[in-house]
């Protein structure tokens, strides 16, 4: 599964660097947020701001980096 | 064994006394009520679901949550337990729990075996109607929770939780001006108002910007009430609280 990830600024109220990852066929899967700040032990990590179709639901996901992020939404759309 | 505390310091007393008021005579049975005292660390069971206890939890100190989980292990807590609670009362009647109950902070604990609550309850009909009033403003309070996580956004649906626990802290003589203890960890406000941790993160950053709240370790100052609980939608109706100046 090719996943093509586009800049992108996310206003959460924070002004956060964000994601957006598209699927092979260009539709929107997820929008990723770069935590930056003050959020603990998660400062830095990658946060799944809002998954689509396979990968929506309530789960919390934080990713240490964009590979780990990668690896997990290539596993739930396979 | 009997209870070493003087019925003003009691904390059932003083929690039944925000709802109901109580006799002399009904003051000193429910402050003689026989416990079994227990130390209870931070994020441990008092009791799980599925259990069928003998005796009721009465929290002295400390902060505990009721919870129940998924089958998928996600948990979702549906009320905080604060002193003076007796989160598993329910259970005198019912005789399987429906839910566990765990401690978030460090908690003293008595149990009072449910053979003494019954034997109270007939000495004292009055008392078995205090706890039946308890026992229904829990139930308002599981409504208004329903309809916060529900039906309200971020910021105004953790304004509406603080609300509630400010008031029910100062019910029971817990808040000193605007401030309180607050040991609610982000996960655990997380699980209760259905947000994920990063995202209690941002709404509690955004109040503490917006000069809602301030916090400092565990402690958190309400520097405008009223904004709060305009933010929060507010209404303390629900809980019932016999001391009009706490529910103000």
């Amino acid at each position: 599964m090719t996943l093509t990830l586009q800049p992108v600024r996310v206003a959460t109220g924070f002004d956060e660097e964000g994601i957006l990852v598209l699927d092979g066929d260009q539709r929107l899967v997820a929008v990723l947020t770069r935590l930056d700040g003050e959020y603990g032990d998660v400062s830095g990590h990658w946060y799944l701001e809002v998954g689509f179709g396979r990968l929506s639901g309530r789960d919390q996901h934080t990713f240490v980096d964009l590979d780990a992020a990668k690896d997990w939404m290539r596993q739930r759309l396979a | 064994m009997p209870s070493p505390m003087s019925a003003d310091h009691h904390p059932l007393v003083r929690k039944l006394e925000s709802i109901f008021t109580l006799s002399h005579d009904e003051r000193q049975a429910l402050a003689n009520l026989p416990m079994q005292l227990a130390s209870i660390k931070a994020d441990q069971d008092i009791v799980r679901e599925g259990d069928s206890p003998s005796r009721s939890c009465l929290l002295l100190s400390g902060f505990a949550c009721t919870y129940k989980i998924t089958a998928q292990g996600k948990r979702q807590i549906v009320s905080f337990n604060l002193s003076g609670d007796v989160p598993d009362l329910q259970s005198l009647h019912l005789k399987v729990l429906d839910n566990s109950i765990s401690t978030i902070s460090a908690c003293s604990v008595g149990f009072i075996a449910h053979e003494d609550l019954r034997e109270i309850c007939e000495r004292f009909p009055r008392i078995t109607a205090a706890f039946w009033r308890e026992t229904l403003i829990d139930g308002a309070i599981f409504r208004e929770w329903v309809t916060n996580v529900g039906q309200r956004e971020g910021v105004s649906r953790m304004a509406h939780v603080l609300c509630e626990l400010i008031l029910r802290l100062r019910a029971v003589g817990l808040v000193e001006g605007h401030t309180c203890d607050l040991p609610i960890t982000q996960a655990e406000f997380g699980d209760a108002l259905g947000f994920t941790p990063v995202h209690v993160n941002r709404v509690l950053q955004q109040m503490r910007a917006e000069g809602l709240i301030v916090t400092k370790g565990t402690q958190l100052t309400v520097p405008d009430w009223e904004r709060l609980k305009e933010v929060g939608e507010f209404d303390p109706t629900y809980l019932h609280l016999e001391n009009k100046q706490a529910a103000a």
